[in-house]
């Protein structure tokens, strides 16, 4: 069964148009002027229950404006939305129930009063029974070390450890779709290293499925099979991480620092007959370019075995670069001089 | 709404309450800050009558108890409102930072939500003290005390605060239509406080925007007028609650249609 089913889904703001100088004020007065602007352009994707999918794009992509039409908060322009079989914005309350969601930028709790406390309130709201709240409270406390937190109240948390907190609160009522916006925004490495592993128990465990949108690649990297990258309002990415980094991951780089000064002819030389780029670092350092199809190992055969080497580097192009290069082009169809698969 | 939605509503009440009270235990200074200031304007508006009568002997047939009586009526209502529809800080808190977002992921409805999340029990305390000047004006005047009173007055205080829920909640939602905060806020309060006082020292034109725009003579000389023998004017009293119920219901259908419209802040 499909968890989100979404297709030719759109939204469009009304933005009020400013005229200029005070004859401008003036107009506007008496006549508005507006504009309407698409922040989502008629997509369409369906995600399965149980899956992982990251929502990735640049600021202003139409990010968080669909994850608020798939949360019932928007209503769409026009398009088709069917979350956990429900139309998000018609049947809301009832909805909701079903699902839970965290914005990182934005508190779910109560800022005065203990965590614990908006936890109760939560169950009110939610209408877990109180055997089902124990029950889940214990197990989402102990996983996330929350024990000596409960009774702090939320202003006094850090943003490491209120983060952990909503994430129990948009838990509580055991939701069959978690939606994240930015949840590890501003985070520690320590922190997002937990969060990032307690979704994925989540997800093993409870089967929930999981939408989240981020700007840190590696919390894609952790979590997400799959990938749907956004770009002023349309798709233009969907699928598997594995398959992007292949169709994008146009080879790896290996620097070399030799104990002797080494000329770039002189390398190339050795490398004769393999597709590979020589440049130099300084006197001591150069780095080669190996693409995807060729072996690695084939290039540091022929080099270590003639020159004296101090210290070998090896990068993979990571998923930041490939990101970075597709908004550039602004598609992910056909890479531009790339060597597909 | 089904009995069931009420239960769930109530029970929520209750815990929101608690969630008051301990806050308001946090902050104890501001609680008692807050009584005294709502007090003292209570006190100035008296004074402000007494004042004026100390010039006059009666207006339009007025006297001095029968006006203060009015304005204990009005008290009742206007309290058990602000304890419920504290929505001031709506555009600002909800529409502006986004935290309509939130309110919109749960499974309560949303004025209900709002309404709870900004409950001030504080302003019980005016209620308190305007049924105390009603009793005593009541004495004074020598009015009869029928037993059908209280479940009068209990039906009136309850279409006068329908009333001015209706009308707050439709200008709040306004600011789901548009950008700017308006200057209505303002308007509407120099309005409602023209109804506090009896519609007869009015022109036509107040008396009929009193009464059939801006409802606001139904909290206040409308109502009082129901126990004020010599001002009887039944009808007008017994549409209290009809009145309110209308205006309530225009006031939840505009925020209704408002959420609908919510586009959100920011990212």
């Amino acid at each position: 069964m499909l968890a989100i089913d979404v297709s030719d889904l759109r939204k469009q703001f009304k933005v009020q148009k400013n005229r200029e100088g005070l004859k401008g004020a003036l107009k506007d007065l008496f006549k508005r002027e507006h504009t309407e602007v698409a922040a989502v352009k008629d997509i369409s994707f369906q995600i399965p229950q149980g899956e992982i999918c990251g929502y990735i794009g640049e600021n202003g992509a139409g990010k968080s404006t669909t994850i608020k039409m798939l949360t019932g908060i928007l209503v769409p322009t026009s398009g088709k939305i069917l979350v956990n079989g429900y139309v998000p914005y018609k049947e809301r309350e009832e909805f909701v129930r079903g699902i839970g969601v965290v914005f990182g930028q934005r508190s779910q709790l109560w800022w005065d009063i203990g965590v614990i406390e908006s936890f109760r309130l939560l169950r009110k709201v939610y209408r877990v029974s109180e055997a089902d709240f124990r029950a889940r409270l214990d197990e989402l406390v102990e996983t996330l070390q929350l024990q000596e937190l409960l009774n702090r109240p939320v202003r006094k948390l850090s943003l490491g450890q209120r983060m952990r907190c909503e994430l129990v609160a948009a838990l509580l009522h055991q939701p069959s779709i978690l939606f994240l916006d930015e949840p590890t925004i501003g985070l520690d490495i320590v922190v997002k290293t937990e969060i990032r592993e307690f979704l994925k128990k989540l997800n093993r465990e409870h089967g929930t499925t999981i939408l989240l949108t981020t700007h840190d690649l590696q919390d894609i990297e952790a979590l997400c099979s799959r990938v749907i990258m956004l770009d002023d309002g349309r798709i233009i990415y969907d699928g598997g991480l594995d398959e992007l980094k292949d169709r994008w991951g146009k080879g790896r780089e290996v620097q070399f620092q030799f104990n002797d000064p080494v000329a770039i002819a002189d390398l190339s030389r050795l490398t004769e007959g393999l597709e590979v780029r020589w440049s130099k670092e300084n006197e001591l350092t150069a780095k080669v370019w190996i693409p995807r199809e060729l072996n690695v190992s084939e290039v540091l055969s022929r080099v270590v075995g003639t020159k004296d080497i101090s210290d070998i580097k090896i990068f993979e192009t990571n998923t930041d670069e490939i990101v970075r290069e597709i908004y550039q082009s602004g598609s992910a169809a056909a890479p531009v001089g790339s060597v597909s698969p | 709404m089904s009995a069931s939605k009420w239960a769930y509503n109530l029970s929520l009440f209750r815990e929101y309450l608690g969630n008051y009270i301990k806050t308001r235990l946090t902050y104890r200074a501001d609680f008692w800050v807050e009584v005294l200031s709502d007090l003292l304007f209570s006190a100035m508006n008296l004074v402000f009558i007494f004042v004026v009568f100390g010039h006059t002997p009666s207006l339009a047939g007025w006297s001095e108890a029968e006006v203060v009586f009015v304005y204990g009526y009005f008290m009742i209502p206007f309290g058990v409102f602000g304890t419920f529809f504290n929505l001031w800080n709506f555009s600002e808190r909800y529409i502006v930072k986004g935290e309509m977002d939130r309110v919109l992921t749960r499974p309560a409805h949303s004025l209900v939500q709002i309404m709870l999340e900004n409950v001030d029990p504080a302003s019980l305390i005016g209620s308190l003290v305007g049924l105390a000047i009603m009793g005593s004006a009541w004495a004074t005047l020598g009015l009869p005390f029928d037993w059908y009173d209280p479940l009068a007055l209990l039906a009136m205080v309850i279409g006068s605060v329908l009333i001015y829920a209706g009308l707050y909640t439709a200008l709040a939602a306004i600011s789901f239509y548009s950008d700017a905060p308006t200057g209505i806020v303002p308007l509407m309060f120099n309005i409602q406080n023209y109804g506090r006082y009896p519609i007869q020292i009015y022109n036509k034109g107040i008396r009929f925007l009193l009464t059939w725009v801006l409802p606001f003579a139904f909290v206040g000389v409308y109502p009082a007028s129901f126990f004020l023998d010599r001002h009887g004017d039944l009808e007008m009293s017994l549409l209290t609650p009809a009145v309110g119920v209308v205006v309530f219901a225009f006031g939840l259908f505009v925020w209704n249609r408002g959420v609908k419209r919510y586009r959100g802040a920011g990212s």
